[in-house]
Formats: structure tokens, C-alpha cells, sequence
């Protein structure tokens, strides 16, 4: 039988486009690079303290673009008070709930730095902890505000706030790595961190990189078992997803990565560069198709 | 009328609401459920409703509280053109009210699904949670200005006309009287008996989420999401880029298929930074329609 011919409908809007997938990718580097900071003040391994602030500040600078970018992209702006009034926060909405992490995350991350510049010990741990896991909870919540729609049931697997962390975790030691390395072109040679550091770091990514690539196999496992599943898997690597699941999130972001890091060009500084590089833009791949193509793929509907 | 009637699930006899959500009110005693049943034999598409629904609500171009989907199928002679009117399902159990983060959707008592535009902060939230697509951000541009505008809009079942005692926009335009229209509570409604005798199906009834909107004579070909590239017409694909292409708010992400996703997102992003105001009275102006209008 031929298949009918939809002849006549309705097109609805992507509703969530380029800029929540870039918040999504900003919040998710933060995260990240936040956890490498809190290695050496809250976790107790000193020989992180040196990288503590440039990792904290990088975690700052991405989140304070945060709230330019989704309060630019409300369609009322100057409504995004709202989400904060208590006449008008919702408890069961995951964003209510988002509001209140991305504003709570960088403020005690704020303040843990105020006490790591100021030597304080004690209550760079105290603050540390608060933001560490404000920190994983505001890039959880990334995933569950996608989770959270069960129409949209490419989105709706409870695997989305591992793999939102997974890739946080991944894309912020990446970026940091690259940040790091090209401060210590322009700081003295005693101020420099040290190389070792940043390669006992890749490694850290690496693992992050194999989970991540397990996750993925998971997802493949579920897609590739046919019905609705088969259809998704199909659309999103021979569709217009194409580029940013395959190419850009599975062979340039976890694969040639992977490949780098368990090769002897691990040991190449421009290895880990390179690789670190193709993970931080890789896991914006995941950013896109995750957004977009859950509602792309029920735009006809 | 059973559960397995109307694609209920034992959720719907739970009698509680989530957050601001009131309880759903299919079957309770002293309720009104108001719903619409949709006979699809008698459905002609002449797209009477669509027009109808537009010049009520004065809905803009590229956005629609209702519309019929049309498909042909089969192979000649063997063929049929069948309709599909679709509109907001008023669901018992709606997910996007849950999901709303500043209560500026609500489920009313009588069944009807709502939208307060002063409270809409238009982040589009519910609108990704409608697994109906009943919903839309209302463009910057109106013709009325005095209009809500970017903010998400929704069918409202006529809440209106029907307080008033008049059939919504819809039902009344329907020249077939495919458009049934009634307090589901009460035995003696059209609606109730219609919905009590026919065979009735809902729209994805697998979500739980208890519709308001039940049709008859459904065909699963076009009842069914076209989620494969299969089964997407070529022509509805060239329409579809079409309105892409042109449509204006490419800041919000919208994909042309067959052009690089690259291309897409940086347009996208150009267009999302174009859109900042960056002249002092395109600043004043939009300062002012943010406050003041």
C-alpha cells in the first residue's frame, strides 16, 4: 500500500532554538570546570589549588552570560521577574525551579571564590560544597526540564540528566583545559601550571568521554530496537541532525577525542589541545539535536 | 461510558490536581466537563472552523488555535482524502499547565485549559510540553496592537461565547455538524450521548493525559504523527521549507531540511543578535511596549 500523502497542515514553530542550546552548552562547561575548581579547596587534593580560581572564574563568566541569553530569549523579557515573585512561582514547572539554581549557583560560587582569594580554608570548603552541588543540580535540572515532556518522547528518558552531566563534566575540563594553556602563555614561568596536571585532567576527561560513549550505546540500544525508536534513530543520523549528532557529538566530539587520548598522543601537548578542543564544540553537537529534535521531529504533527 | 471507551487511564480516577491544576472532573457529580466530539465521516475539510476560529481571535498569520490537516491516501482508483480538524484536547490531566513556571496557564474547573497573557513570561515551556502542538508564541507583529502579543497563546474552547451560552467559533461555522460541542457531565448533552454510543478515539491516549477532544471515524494514518522521513510528502516537506524560509522569527530555531544545520544556526544566531535592540529608539520603543503596553 502507498503510503498517504499528507497534502495540507499546519507548521508549528521550533519553539526552543540556538539560543537555549547554547545556554544549555554554557551552563553545562561551567558545571564542569566548577568541579575542577572544587578538586583542590573542597576535595582536599592540593596540587589543584593553583588552577581553583581560573577554573571558578571561567565557571563565572559562562554562567553570567547565562542570564542574558534566556532572559533576551522570553518573549516578555522584563517579565523574567516573575519567575521569582511568589505569587507566581510554580513548584511543579522544572523552570521555577531552574530560576532558582542558576541564580543561587553563581552567588555562593561567587562567594567560595572571595574565600579561596582570601586563603580561608574553612569556609572555601564550606561555600565550596554548597556550589559544587549547586552546581550539578543547576546542570541536572538542564535535563530535566527536557525530560520532563513526556509528548516529546525523543526527550523523555531518564537518561538526559546523566548524560547532560556527563557532557558537562566532559565539555568543562575541555574548555578549561584550552583556557589553562593558553594562560600559561602569557603568566611567568613559576606561575604556570604545571603540564602533568593538565594531562592527569585529559585523563579525567577520558573516562568522562567512555561514559558518555556508554550512555550513547545505551541510547543506541533502545533506538536501534525498532518501531518509533528505529524511526528516531534513522531521522537523526540520516536527517538534518546529521551534522550536529553524528559528525560534531559522536565522531568529532567523543570518538577522535577518545582516540587521541588512549594513543600515544596523549602524551603530545597539541594531542590533548586538539582533543580538548574537539570535545568542548562536540558536546554543543549534543546541545542542538537534544533540544531541537524532539520538537523538530513533531513539527508536522 | 467505559474507560477503554475513551482512552482514558486509571489515572483519570484519581481526584487530585497537580500544583495549580484543578482535579479532573470526567464522571464527578455537580461538574461540568466540557469537550468536543469531532465526527470525522461528516468532516467535508472546507476549513470553515479555521477561518472562523482566525476571525474571532484575530489570530496572526503562521500561528492557528485550530486547523484541519488534510491527507490523501491510497492508490488510484482506490483512494480517499480524509480531514483531521485539530484544536487544543482541554485535557484533564494537561501536562503543559504543570509544567508552566510562572502559573500563567491554568485547567478552569469546567474543563477548559487557559492561558493568562499578563502572567505569560512567553518562554515557551508549555509549549514544548504540548504533545498536541496546540499551542503558539503570538508574533511581535498585529494588526491590533491593543492584542497580546509574544506571549503563548491557545484555543480556549470559546470560554467567552459558551459562558454566554453560544457554541464556540468553531462548532457554530461547521456547516457539516461535524463539530459537537457539550457538557460531557451531563447524560442529556449531545456530546455525552454522542461520545456514550460512537466509537470514539482520542489523540495520543498512551500519555494519560485525558482529552476533551474525542473523534469519530478516525484514520490512523493521519491521527498517527508522520515521525519518519518516509512518510513525509515531498510537497508538504517543499510548503514546509517554504514557510521556514519565510516566516520571521528565526530567532526561536527553526531548521530548513536539506540545508546544512551550520548555516541554520549561525542565521539563527545572526538573527537572534540583529533582533537586540541596539538604536536608542528602537530601546525606548520596545522599553515602553514591554512596560507600558
Amino acid at each position: 500500500m502507498q503510503e498517504s500523502v499528507i497534502t495540507y497542515n499546519a507548521f508549528h514553530h521550533v519553539a526552543w532554538g540556538t539560543p537555549i542550546s547554547i545556554y544549555f552548552w554554557l551552563v553545562g562547561a561551567s558545571a564542569g570546570s566548577f568541579v575542577i575548581s572544587s578538586f583542590g579547596w573542597v576535595f582536599g587534593i592540593k596540587r589543584y589549588k593553583p588552577l581553583a580560581l581560573t577554573a571558578s572564574a571561567q565557571a563565572i563568566i559562562l554562567l553570567m552570560i547565562v542570564p542574558v541569553l534566556l532572559i533576551w530569549d522570553l518573549g516578555k523579557p522584563v517579565r523574567f521577574i516573575y519567575l521569582m515573585l511568589p505569587g507566581y512561582w510554580h513548584s511543579t514547572g522544572p523552570m521555577a525551579w531552574g530560576t532558582v539554581l542558576i541564580f543561587s549557583y553563581p552567588i555562593s560560587m561567587i562567594i567560595y571564590t572571595i574565600f579561596v582569594l582570601k586563603n580561608n580554608q574553612i569556609w572555601a570548603k564550606a561555600f565550596g560544597i554548597v556550589a559544587i552541588v549547586l552546581a550539578l543540580s543547576t546542570h541536572w535540572y538542564t535535563g530535566v526540564v527536557m525530560e520532563l515532556n513526556p509528548g516529546r518522547y525523543m526527550n523523555h528518558t531518564a537518561l538526559a540528566p546523566i548524560l547532560f552531566l556527563t557532557g558537562a563534566f566532559i565539555s568543562g575540563i575541555g574548555l578549561l583545559i584550552l583556557i589553562l594553556w593558553v594562560q600559561n602563555m602569557f603568566v611567568e614561568a613559576k606561575k604556570r601550571i604545571d603540564w602533568s596536571l593538565i594531562e592527569e585532567m585529559a585523563q579525567y576527561m577520558m573516562y568522562g568521554i567512555v561514559f558518555d560513549c556508554f550512555l550513547l550505546f545505551l541510547e543506541f540500544m533502545q533506538t536501534l530496537y525498532g518501531n518509533r525508536s528505529e524511526i528516531l534513530s534513522h531521522e537523526l543520523l540520516m536527517g538534518v541532525f546529521r551534522f550536529p549528532y553524528l559528525w560534531l557529538e559522536i565522531i568529532m566530539g567523543l570518538l577522535i577525542p577518545l582516540f587521541i587520548l588512549v594513543s600515544p598522543l596523549k602524551k603530545e601537548r597539541y594531542g590533548v589541545i586538539l582533543a580538548s578542543f574537539l570535545v568542548a564544540i562536540g558536546v554543543y553537537g549534543m546541545r542542538v539535536w537534544w533540544v531541537m529534535g524532539g520538537q523538530y521531529m513533531q513539527s508536522f504533527y | 461510558m467505559t474507560d477503554t471507551q475513551s482512552g482514558d487511564n486509571p489515572l483519570s480516577k484519581k481526584r487530585h490536581g497537580y500544583g495549580i491544576q484543578t482535579p479532573g472532573t470526567r464522571g464527578v457529580p455537580g461538574t461540568k466537563r466540557y469537550a468536543m466530539a469531532i465526527d470525522l465521516r461528516k468532516c467535508i475539510g472546507c476549513m470553515s472552523c479555521v477561518v472562523a476560529c482566525k476571525s474571532e481571535f484575530g489570530t496572526p498569520l503562521g500561528v492557528w488555535r485550530t486547523w484541519v490537516k488534510v491527507a490523501d491516501k491510497g492508490v488510484y482508483p482506490n483512494t480517499r482524502r480524509v480531514f483531521m480538524p485539530r484544536l487544543c484536547n482541554h485535557c484533564d490531566y494537561p501536562i503543559c499547565v504543570r509544567n508552566c513556571p510562572t502559573q500563567a496557564t491554568f485547567r478552569h474547573k469546567d474543563g477548559f485549559v487557559l492561558q493568562r497573557y499578563n502572567r505569560c513570561i512567553g518562554c515557551r515551556t508549555c509549549v514544548v510540553a504540548c504533545p498536541y502542538n496546540a499551542r503558539h508564541l503570538v508574533p511581535a507583529k498585529r494588526t491590533d496592537k491593543n492584542l497580546p502579543h509574544l506571549v503563548v497563546d491557545k484555543c480556549t474552547f470559546c470560554i467567552h461565547r459558551v459562558k454566554r451560552g453560544v457554541l464556540p467559533a468553531c462548532v457554530q461555522a461547521c456547516v457539516g455538524g461535524a463539530r459537537i460541542f457539550g457538557d460531557l457531565n451531563d447524560p442529556a448533552s449531545e456530546v455525552s450521548k454522542i461520545v456514550s454510543k460512537e466509537r470514539v478515539t482520542v489523540l495520543k491516549p498512551e500519555l494519560g493525559t485525558s482529552p476533551s477532544v474525542f473523534y469519530i471515524g478516525g484514520d490512523w494514518e493521519i491521527m498517527d504523527e508522520p515521525h519518519s522521513y518516509e512518510n513525509r510528502s515531498n510537497q508538504l516537506k517543499e510548503e514546509f521549507n517554504d514557510f521556514k524560509r519565510n516566516h520571521e522569527g528565526d530567532a526561536f530555531g527553526d531548521i530548513v531540511e536539506g540545508e546544512s544545520t551550520m548555516y541554520h544556526v549561525a542565521k539563527n544566531m545572526t538573527d537572534f543578535i540583529a533582533s537586540i535592540p541596539h538604536k536608542a529608539s528602537d530601546v525606548l520603543s520596545a522599553f515602553k511596549r514591554l512596560f507600558f503596553e
